[in-house]
This record gives structure tokens, C-alpha cells and sequence, in this order.
């Protein structure tokens, strides 16, 4: 923890973090300082001149607040009348060739341009000389779609590109009012986290050809989730909306900033994952591949288990750590085998050592903290004994080919909980669908032992059941979450005297010693 | 029983049954043009048949042609089924036959035998009306509870509370009624107000008996459920009160039994205060001896009457906005060449009269027509204040209503019997 | 600053006005004198001969929707979604699209307003930055036999013309 230090911001007092600059600094305090080109992640460039403050006695009396580290008894003017008049200005300069494209911008709404106009300006052009015109529409490649007119040369998209993925596809070229920020030629975008320059951008200047026009901005909601793309975690925001005589749909997902797991960006593949969510969804049950009632499939499922004496339950490595244990309680009241074989989801080599990881699933630590076995050869071994399989959301095929699936599977009958349709869906003798990640709360521990607890974001009209109601449902209960957190602190000594509200927005670290002592 | 007492009672139980059916479509009528007038729009005029309006007449047609095709709902949570069909029955069935003891022209000799003009020949009168006009409201009772539905049961009991506080002032104000009269018998209740007091005034009801009029009457519109004593329907609190389950013929025969009772009720107050069949100032005994000069002056009074009125029609019959060749003016010409038509009848049928002997069966079939015209033309009048009535007062709100019955109607009855018994006992 | 207070005289409680029925015939009266003039003379009636005689829809009218275009017949909207985000019945719905006939990026794919739902409020046309929505095409009876007539598509917005003269339509504050 950073030692605290008292400033003075308008004549009043103010206790702030020493180490950082003013705006972070009282921003913490709830005060804002107006900015466009300051990112915490990219560093203070100090172009925009929009964060001009005043310091009282003393030193230079105008300093850009992105460049200043706050210094104790620092006596901040914000609201002084030059102060407003120099913001007002700011403001008049960066929008002397601004086109007014807000109605067709997909940033409005959510565009700094715009709040700064509303708050510090507020007044019509005076301008009488034609705007200039740069080009619109440009693709710049990795779905980023650049607008050089609604540009204010801020330069953060550049600076990302520099800075960050160090691939430095971008930069600012020509001067003054001819500046305007473009690839070289030939040379488009080419990284795999190039749409954070989206979210980067102030303005509307960089926007995604994959959200262009989707929705207003102002119609999402934006609910807090963890992305299930990899096992990082990556903390996101679900942005989605219930259009009139619709469904909940997702329309983007969103960084959100954690320090400790992704710290400001998501990757692009990730970025884009919601797509999953909303389309290619299993929504009814199928009972030897024709749609059926949930009830009568469920009803299906328990006659099955009365039938058969040797089961085997495969777990997805997508799971929250709930329903695994729901599943692993299960399976132990029962006798049945309980694996996690999931080596599909592996893809070495695609980890980039920054946020992408290897192990495309969410939760694969949590099926180790829980000590499920997820050897292949035990699960085979397993399968070539069992009469049901009851496979939980895992898409075997990932792991096992088809061809080489079919012999094993001959002989087992399937009972498959999923949340998206499969090939396998239509071939198991039981099909059930069930809520996806974006639906349900749940606990996933990340690649670096940090559990995370996301809160269900969308509300589909017709609720699907999450896995652990699907579990409870085959002994003809209902699920017990509150119980089933319970058991899970008791299990993991991090989450002892937690309850679902109080897990960190951060998550628990989670270290070495917990995690074997859960195995055991 | 000769041809002639066979042809009097179809003649008379035909008048009693057929007139007040008719007169529903012309109250609807009245009602609706009347509304429209009195709150200056005009009510419906649309509806015709080849163009031709009757001045809104045929928006009944259609109106019966569309309550016959609708579909007849009977909801699925009403259980007493029979007695759900039974209630509009009741409230119809009682309006019509409460008529059947209302005299409508004065006892007709012929051939030496006098013949009761009226629907039924009984003694009972008044009782009898008093009887059927209270057993119609167990049919608005009946249709409250038997819908299954709070409104209707609500609506239901409002109107039997309602015919409990109304029935009493209501009875006795007859009461007073009859010790003028000193009869139960209408024909005789109306041929006593054929006389004249002090040799000008008609002897009516309404100059004997003006507080038992006002009572009376007061009761009569509380009876008939009609404004401002509506409150088994209340539209505003009850939705449609008793009916509000009720739908197409259903209702209709509730809608029809509600106009024959106020036929009926037009009726009834005509014959106990305005003289009933009674033309004024000429007893039956006069206008049979004197049935050539009034035929004679009816007989230019009918023309001169009918070329105003042709006048009114080719003013009203017109369209009220630029419009080409307008076809109500032609419509209007044959609307008056169809009431010449049927004056020139009246004339031949006049002149008819002015040729038959003096005091004959034509003079007295003559008089018959002259009183039955004279008894119909005052229903309608009444009717018209019925109407006239709806359209100016409020509703009351139910504590008003039965604080006006028990409080006033009740107490002023009762002074207005030991007013008229004391008068009475003195001059006697 | 308190209200201004004016005490009214009860009515209803003089001798006069509690027997009721002098009240009753005075208020006949006035009745019966409508009636009877409406009798004499049916013209003096306060009725419009609707539909031989139209009303006369003023411009501010808020008749039905249209879609405005440009001189070369395209449209106006550019799905900026303002009057879906202000509209109070929630009536209108649109889909956007990419544009490409070079006037500007972004146009309305499907554009739909649901006459059922919608209160005539003209919200929608105090929202339109561009003047593509307007309410003066002067109809005001929307007739339909299915739900789905009174359903409004972008080609049924635009076939509509306005009924009022440019100029006409300006002067009247829109």
C-alpha cells in the first residue's frame, strides 16, 4: 500500500495515494480531471491539453495533470475561471473539425468527446471556414474500422500498438490539422488484441466492424463477467440488451479492468467469444434426437439411472467450481466414475506468455483443486466399462476424433448436459440443454490459481437450467447453491468465512498449499 | 260466443300484446334521436335501406339484425344455466303481461253488449300491475346471481333493495289514489276522470292527487330502473350491473323487457293521473253524441297539421353540407307523399263517419279509435319525459337513493293518505 | 407565497334547492330548450358530417408517420436510433445497416412503427436531428383488419407524402 498524502484540490482537503500522477490521484477521491489522451495503461503523453489544471503558489502556474505527480499540500485549481475557460477552449479547438457524425458514430454515448462537450463547452462553432475532410471508413485490418475526421490525434491507439503488443502498426502522420493517424501501406493491423484500440479510442475515430451499427450504446446493459475463452480469466463486461419481442442477446464483450488478471485489455478471440453465447445454442432437449420437453428428457434421465449399475461422469473444464462439486458429490453418492479428460482443450503453443494461454478452458485449475482425475487412460479404462455416460458439457470430440469415439462409445448410452448444439447432441440417446457461463453465477479458478466469482449477466427468456440444477435434477431435487458455496469454502481455506457477495471484484489468490490441501 | 265477441278478443289481446312490441322499436327511437337532441348532435341517422332513413328507424333494424347474429355467450363458470336463460324471460314476460289490465279505449257497446277494452278482462287492476311489476325485478335479482359475477350479483341486490324502498311509496300512493277514486278497477279509475271539476277543470289524478302524482311517479322511475334511479346497471361502479354477462338475444330481451316497462309504466301513470284513454273535455258519453262535429273538425284539422308538418320534413330531410341532386330531398318528397297517403286514408275513413248514423256502432268504433290515438299519444308523451328525464338528472348515489325513499317518499305517502282520507270523509 | 383562496358559496342547502324538484324543472328546462331547437332546425345541430365532410388538419397536426427522403428519393434517417430512445411507447424499432450510396454510412435496414402502440406523442420529431421523421402526411384514421396492418415498414413510411406545403410545415414550429 502506497503511503497516503494530503492535497488540496479547489480549496478543499483531499487525502490521495502518493506515487501516482493527479488525475489517477484524485481520481480515486471521485474528483475528475477531463482527459483524452491519458490511459493509465499507456502512460501520460500530455498532447491533448485537456487536463490542464492550475497549481496555486509557487511553480509553473499551468501543468498538464497526466505529467504531474501528486505532491503533498499541492494546492489544485480545477473550477478557477481561467481553468474553465482553458478547458473551454480545449474543447472548442478539438471540435473546430470534428464532423458531427454522432447520429450514425457507434461511440455516442459512450464518447469522451461528447461528455466533454456537455460538461465544459456546451456552445455552437463559430467556425466559418470549412472543415477539413479526411478519409472515413478505412480498414485498418483486424476488424478496426478508422474514421481519420472524428480523429483528435490522441494518439493512445498508437501508443498501444507501440507499447503494448509491440507490433507499432500505426502512427500519426502530417502535422497540425492535416494529422491523422493510418497504417503503412500494406501493412494493416496484425495482432491479436488490435480491437482494444476500440475501446482505447476516446472518440468514435477507431470503431469494430463486428459492433458497426449492431446497437446504441445506451440500450446495453453492462453486467460483469469472466471471459470462458482461456484460462486466464480475463475480467470482461457482457454488454446485452432485450430488444422489444426478443431474446437477451449479447452484443460485445468488453475489458474490464483487473490488475491482477488482465489488467485493462482482452484479446480479440476472446473479445469475440460472445458470438458463442448467442448463436449455435442448444435449446430444447432431445430424446434419441428429437426435441422433447425438459421434464420429459429429465424424466428420461432418471429412468436410465434406475436401469444402470456402472456410470461414468465426464466433466467440462468449463464448469464453475459449483457444479463440479455438485457433479463430484454426486458421483460419490452414487459410485460412478467422475473424470475430467478434457486433453481437447489444449492447443500448445498458442499461448503468448502476455494474456493468451494454451489451455483453452476456464476452469481446468479447479478441476485439479478438486482432485478430479483427468487422465485419459483412467477415463478409457473407465468407459470401456460403464453402461451411461453422463457427460457434462465436455465436447469429447476435441479430445477424441470422431472415428476413434464411435468404437468406444459402443455399448455406453450418453446422456449429454449441454449448452451448445453438437453433432454429439444429436447422437446421444439423452440430450439436455443447459445454461452457458453468461447465465449462471459461479467461482472458476484462472491458470495463475486466482478464483474469480462472476454473477449471471443475461436473463434468457426461457431460462435454461445451470449444470449443478441438471445434477440435482437427476435425483429429483432441486440444486442448493447456497449449500453448495458452503461446501466449497470449507473446501478451500482462501474462501472460509467468504459468502458469494464478498470474493474481491480482484479475486483470491489462491496458493500453492490450499490447492493441495483440496486434493486430498 | 258469437263472431263479434271472437273478433273483440283478438282485437283486444292483440292491442295489449302487439302495441307495447311496437312501441320498443319507437322508445329505442325516441330514446336515441332524443338523446342526440337534447345534447345537440343527432343521434343515429346513418343506417338505411335503398336510402331510406326513417329518420334513424331503420339503425333498429340493424340493431336487431346484428343482437340476432351475435354470438350468444354463456359464460363456462355459470353453473345454474336454466336459471340464467330464465331471468331475461322474467323481466320480459312480466313487462308485457302487466299491460294486459290497462284499458285503453272506454267499454265498447255493440249489438247490446259491452265489451272491457283491455288485454284481459279481470277486476283486478291495479293489484294486478302492482303484482307483476313487483315480481320483475326477481328476474334483474335472478340474472345478478345466477352470472356468477360480483358486478351482476352486486346490480342485483342494489335493484332488489331498491324495489323494497320504492314498492312502499309507491303503494301507498295508490292507496290515496284509490280512496279518491274509490275503485281498483282501471276502466272505472279512468271513466271517473272523464268528469269535469267545477265544470272546466278534467277531473285527472294529477289535479286530485298532485303530491300522490309526484310520489307515484318518483316511484315509477325507480321501478323501472330507469335514470336516476339506475343503479342496478351503474355503469360507472358495475360495468352493466345485472346484465354484464349477459350478451346478443340475451341481453336483448333484457333490453326489449326494459322498454315494455317503461311503455307499460307510461302507461300506468297516464291512466291513474292524466285521464287515460280520456280525450280532455270530452266524456265517451259526449263524443258519441257529438262523433260528427269533431270527425268534421278533425277533418280539417288533420290537412293543416299535415302541411306543416310535410313543411318540417322537407326542413329537416335535407344533408347539411354541399352535396349534389341531394337525394334526402327526394327522399323527404316521398316521405310526405306517404303521409299525404295515409291523411287522404283518415279523410275517406272520416267522411265514412259524417255518413253513418247518428250514435250508431260506427259513431261508437269512432270514439274507440279516438281514445285508443288519444291513450297511445299520451304514452308517448310520458315516454318522452321518461326520456327527457335521463338525459337531464345525474344518477343518485346509493345512499341518496334510499335516503329519498324511506326519508321523504315514505313519510310524504303517508301525509298525502290522511290528507285525501280526511278531504274525503269531510266532503263526504 | 400562499394561494389565493376563494370561498365558493355552497350550493344545495337553501329550502328552495333542498325540495328538488324546483331545481329538476329548471334544469328540464334547459334541456328541453336544446331539444327543442334541434327540433325546429337539425342545422344548428354541433355536429361535423364526417366523412362527407373532412376535418381540416391543421400543420401541427400529429397525423401518421412518414419517413422524409432526399431530392433523389433515398432516405433521410440514419439510424441514429434517436426517436426509438425517446419514443414513451416503445413503438419503434429499428435494424441498421451499412450505407452505400455515399451520402453518409449508416441507414436504417428495417424501420418499423407499430400504430398500436404508438401515442402520437411526436417525440419521435423533436428527437430527428435530421428532420427524417415527421407526423404531418395528415392522416388521422388509421384503419386496418389485422394487428399487422397497423405494422409501418420503411417502404410503407416513405410511399407517404407530406400533406402540407414546405413553408407551411416550417412556419408551424415543427
Amino acid at each position: 500500500m502506497a503511503d497516503k498524502i494530503t492535497l488540496f484540490v479547489n480549496g478543499v482537503e483531499v487525502e490521495v495515494e502518493s506515487g501516482k500522477n493527479l488525475i489517477d490521484a484524485v481520481a480515486a477521491a471521485g474528483i475528475e480531471i477531463p482527459h483524452l489522451c491519458y490511459h493509465p495503461a499507456l502512460g501520460a503523453d500530455g498532447n491533448c491539453r485537456m487536463c490542464l489544471v492550475g497549481i496555486e503558489d509557487g511553480r509553473p502556474p499551468l501543468v498538464p495533470a497526466c505529467k504531474t505527480p501528486a505532491q503533498a499540500g499541492m494546492k489544485v485549481l480545477l473550477d478557477a475561471a481561467h481553468i474553465k475557460k482553458i478547458q473551454h477552449d480545449v474543447m472548442e479547438f478539438e471540435l473546430i473539425n470534428h464532423p458531427i457524425d454522432c447520429p450514425i458514430c457507434d461511440q455516442a454515448g459512450e464518447c469522451k468527446l461528447q461528455d466533454y462537450y456537455m460538461t465544459y463547452h456546451g456552445q455552437p462553432s463559430r467556425m466559418t471556414v470549412p472543415q477539413v475532410q479526411k478519409d472515413k471508413k478505412l480498414d485498418f485490418g483486424c476488424g478496426v474500422v478508422h474514421d481519420q475526421e472524428r480523429c483528435v490525434t490522441c494518439g493512445r491507439c498508437v501508443r498501444f500498438c507501440r507499447q503494448i503488443t509491440k507490433t507499432g502498426e500505426l502512427g500519426i502522420v502530417n502535422r497540425s490539422d492535416q494529422a491523422r493517424v493510418t497504417i503503412f501501406p500494406g501493412r494493416p493491423l496484425n495482432n491479436r488484441y488490435a480491437l482494444n484500440v476500440v475501446d482505447l479510442c476516446p472518440v468514435g475515430a477507431m470503431t469494430s466492424r463486428d459492433f458497426r451499427f449492431q446497437q446504441r450504446v445506451w440500450f446495453l446493459k453492462k453486467s460483469p463477467g469472466i471471459c470462458h475463452g482461456c484460462s486466464k480469466g480475463c475480467n470482461i463486461v457482457i454488454d446485452h440488451h432485450r430488444e422489444k419481442y426478443a431474446d437477451d442477446r449479447i452484443y460485445r464483450f468488453r475489458p474490464r479492468h483487473n490488475p491482477q488478471v488482465n489488467g485493462y485489455f482482452i484479446c480479440d478471440e476472446g473479445r469475440l467469444s460472445y458470438k458463442r453465447e448467442n448463436e449455435g445454442r442448444l435449446t430444447a432437449a432431445r430424446l434419441g434426437g428429437q426435441p422433447v420437453a425438459l421434464a420429459d428428457a429429465l424424466a428420461a434421465c432418471h429412468d436410465e439411472l434406475q436401469r444402470t449399475e456402472k456410470v461414468v461422469v465426464l466433466l467440462s473444464p468449463n464448469l464453475s467450481l459449483e457444479q463440479m462439486l455438485a457433479a463430484r458429490e454426486w458421483a460419490a453418492r452414487h459410485g460412478a466414475t467422475l473424470s475430467g479428460y478434457s486433453d481437447g482443450y489444449l492447443k500448445p503453443g498458442d499461448g503468448d506468455g502476455y494474456l493468451i494461454q494454451d489451455d483453452k478452458s476456464a476452469n481446468r485449475a479447479g478441476l485439479l483443486l478438486l482432485g478430479i482425475d483427468c487422465r485419459r487412460e483412467t477415463f478409457l479404462a473407465a468407459l470401456a466399462e460403464a453402461e451411461l455416460l453422463i457427460n457434462c458439457d465436455n465436447e469429447l470430440e476435441r479430445s477424441i476424433p470422431a472415428e476413434e469415439l464411435q468404437p468406444l462409445l459402443k455399448g455406453t448410452r450418453t446422456i449429454l448436459a449441454t449448452s451448445h448444439d453438437s453433432p454429439s447432441a444429436s447422437t446421444a440417446e439423452i440430450a439436455v440443454p443447459v445454461a452457458s457461463f453468461s447465465e449462471y453465477d459461479g467461482a472458476v479458478v484462472n491458470c495463475d490459481g486466482i478464483l474469480q466469482y462472476f454473477r449471471k449477466a443475461v436473463g434468457k427468456n426461457e431460462p435454461l437450467p445451470d449444470m449443478a440444477d441438471f445434477i440435482a435434477a437427476l435425483d429429483g431435487t432441486a440444486a442448493d447453491r447456497a449449500g453448495l458455496f458452503t461446501a466449497l469454502a470449507a473446501l478451500i481455506p482462501a474462501l472460509a468465512g467468504q459468502s458469494a457477495d464478498t470474493v474481491p471484484a480482484q479475486g483470491l489468490k489462491l496458493n500453492e498449499n490450499e490447492a493441495a490441501h483440496v486434493s486430498a | 260466443m258469437s263472431a263479434l265477441d271472437i273478433l273483440m278478443v283478438v282485437v283486444r289481446v292483440a292491442f295489449s300484446a302487439f302495441i307495447p312490441l311496437c312501441f320498443i322499436a319507437v322508445c329505442v327511437w325516441m330514446e336515441r334521436r332524443g338523446a342526440g337532441f337534447f345534447q345537440d348532435r343527432s343521434g343515429p341517422n346513418r343506417a338505411n335501406i335503398f336510402g331510406f332513413r326513417a329518420a334513424g328507424l331503420v339503425q333498429n333494424l340493424a340493431d336487431a339484425a346484428k343482437l340476432i347474429f351475435k354470438e350468444d355467450v354463456t359464460s363456462g363458470h355459470i353453473k345454474h344455466k336454466f336459471y340464467f336463460v330464465l331471468a331475461p324471460l322474467i323481466v320480459f314476460f312480466t313487462a308485457v303481461v302487466s299491460f294486459a289490465v290497462v284499458p285503453f279505449a272506454d267499454t265498447l257497446v255493440l249489438g247490446g253488449k259491452s265489451y272491457l277494452m283491455q288485454g284481459i278482462p279481470l277486476d283486478l287492476g291495479i293489484l294486478w300491475f302492482l303484482s307483476f311489476v313487483g315480481f320483475s325485478v326477481y328476474g334483474i335479482i335472478l340474472a345478478g346471481w345466477s352470472s356468477t359475477n360480483k358486478y351482476g350479483v352486486l346490480g342485483g341486490l342494489r335493484s332488489a333493495a331498491q324495489v323494497i324502498s320504492y314498492e312502499i311509496p309507491m303503494g301507498l300512493a295508490i292507496v290515496s289514489l284509490l280512496v279518491v277514486y274509490g275503485t281498483i278497477h282501471l276502466n272505472e279509475i279512468a271513466q271517473f276522470q272523464g268528469q269535469l271539476l267545477f265544470g272546466f277543470i278534467p277531473m285527472w289524478g294529477a289535479v286530485l292527487q298532485p303530491l300522490g302524482m309526484v310520489i307515484f311517479i318518483v316511484a315509477a322511475f325507480a321501478e323501472t330502473n330507469r335514470t336516476p334511479f339506475d343503479l342496478a346497471e351503474g355503469e360507472s361502479e358495475l360495468v352493466a350491473g345485472f346484465h354484464v354477462e349477459y350478451s346478443a338475444m340475451k341481453f336483448a330481451v333484457f333490453f326489449m323487457g326494459e322498454y315494455v316497462a317503461l311503455f307499460v309504466s307510461s302507461a300506468m301513470i297516464v291512466t291513474l293521473f292524466f285521464g287515460g284513454y280520456q280525450v280532455p273535455f270530452l266524456s265517451t258519453a259526449t263524443l258519441i253524441n257529438n262523433a260528427k262535429p269533431v270527425a268534421f273538425l278533425l277533418m280539417i284539422a288533420v290537412p293543416v297539421a299535415m302541411h306543416y308538418f310535410a313543411g318540417w320534413i322537407r326542413r329537416s330531410n335535407v344533408s347539411h353540407y354541399p352535396r349534389e341532386n341531394d337525394p334526402r330531398v327526394f327522399e323527404a318528397e316521398i316521405y310526405i307523399k306517404c303521409f299525404w297517403g295515409l291523411v287522404i286514408f283518415l279523410e275517406v275513413v272520416l267522411l265514412l263517419i259524417l255518413f253513418a248514423d247518428k250514435g250508431g256502432p260506427a259513431a261508437h268504433i269512432f270514439v274507440m279509435l279516438l281514445q285508443m290515438a288519444t291513450f297511445l299519444v299520451k304514452i308517448t308523451m310520458m315516454i318522452f319525459v321518461y326520456i327527457w328525464v335521463r338525459w337531464t338528472l345525474p344518477r343518485f348515489r346509493y345512499d341518496q337513493l334510499q335516503r329519498l325513499g324511506w326519508q321523504t317518499l315514505l313519510p310524504l305517502a303517508l301525509l298525502n293518505i290522511f290528507v285525501t282520507s280526511a278531504v274525503v270523509v269531510a266532503l263526504s | 407565497m400562499g394561494a389565493t383562496v376563494k370561498t365558493l358559496p355552497r350550493k344545495g342547502a337553501s329550502l328552495k334547492e333542498r325540495l328538488y324538484l324546483i331545481e329538476i324543472v329548471k334544469g328540464m328546462a334547459t334541456t328541453f330548450g336544446h331539444f327543442f331547437r334541434n327540433l325546429l332546425d337539425n342545422r344548428r345541430l354541433y355536429v361535423r358530417h364526417y366523412p362527407e365532410v373532412q376535418p381540416e388538419i391543421p400543420v401541427r397536426w400529429r397525423g401518421r408517420h412518414r419517413l422524409t427522403t432526399h431530392e433523389d428519393g433515398s432516405v433521410k434517417c440514419v439510424a441514429c436510433f434517436m426517436c426509438q430512445t425517446n419514443c414513451p411507447a416503445n413503438c419503434i424499432q429499428i435494424t441498421a445497416g451499412e450505407r452505400l450510396d455515399g451520402r453518409t454510412e449508416k441507414m436504417p435496414v428495417k424501420f418499423t412503427i407499430d400504430l398500436l402502440e404508438c401515442i402520437y406523442c411526436g417525440y419521435c420529431v423533436e428527437a430527428c436531428p435530421l428532420d427524417a421523421i415527421r407526423m404531418d402526411t395528415g392522416i388521422f384514421s388509421v384503419t386496418g383488419d389485422k394487428r399487422s396492418s397497423f405494422v409501418l415498414e420503411l417502404s410503407d413510411l416513405l410511399a407517404s407524402k407530406g400533406a402540407f406545403a414546405e413553408e407551411d410545415y416550417k412556419k408551424g414550429g415543427a
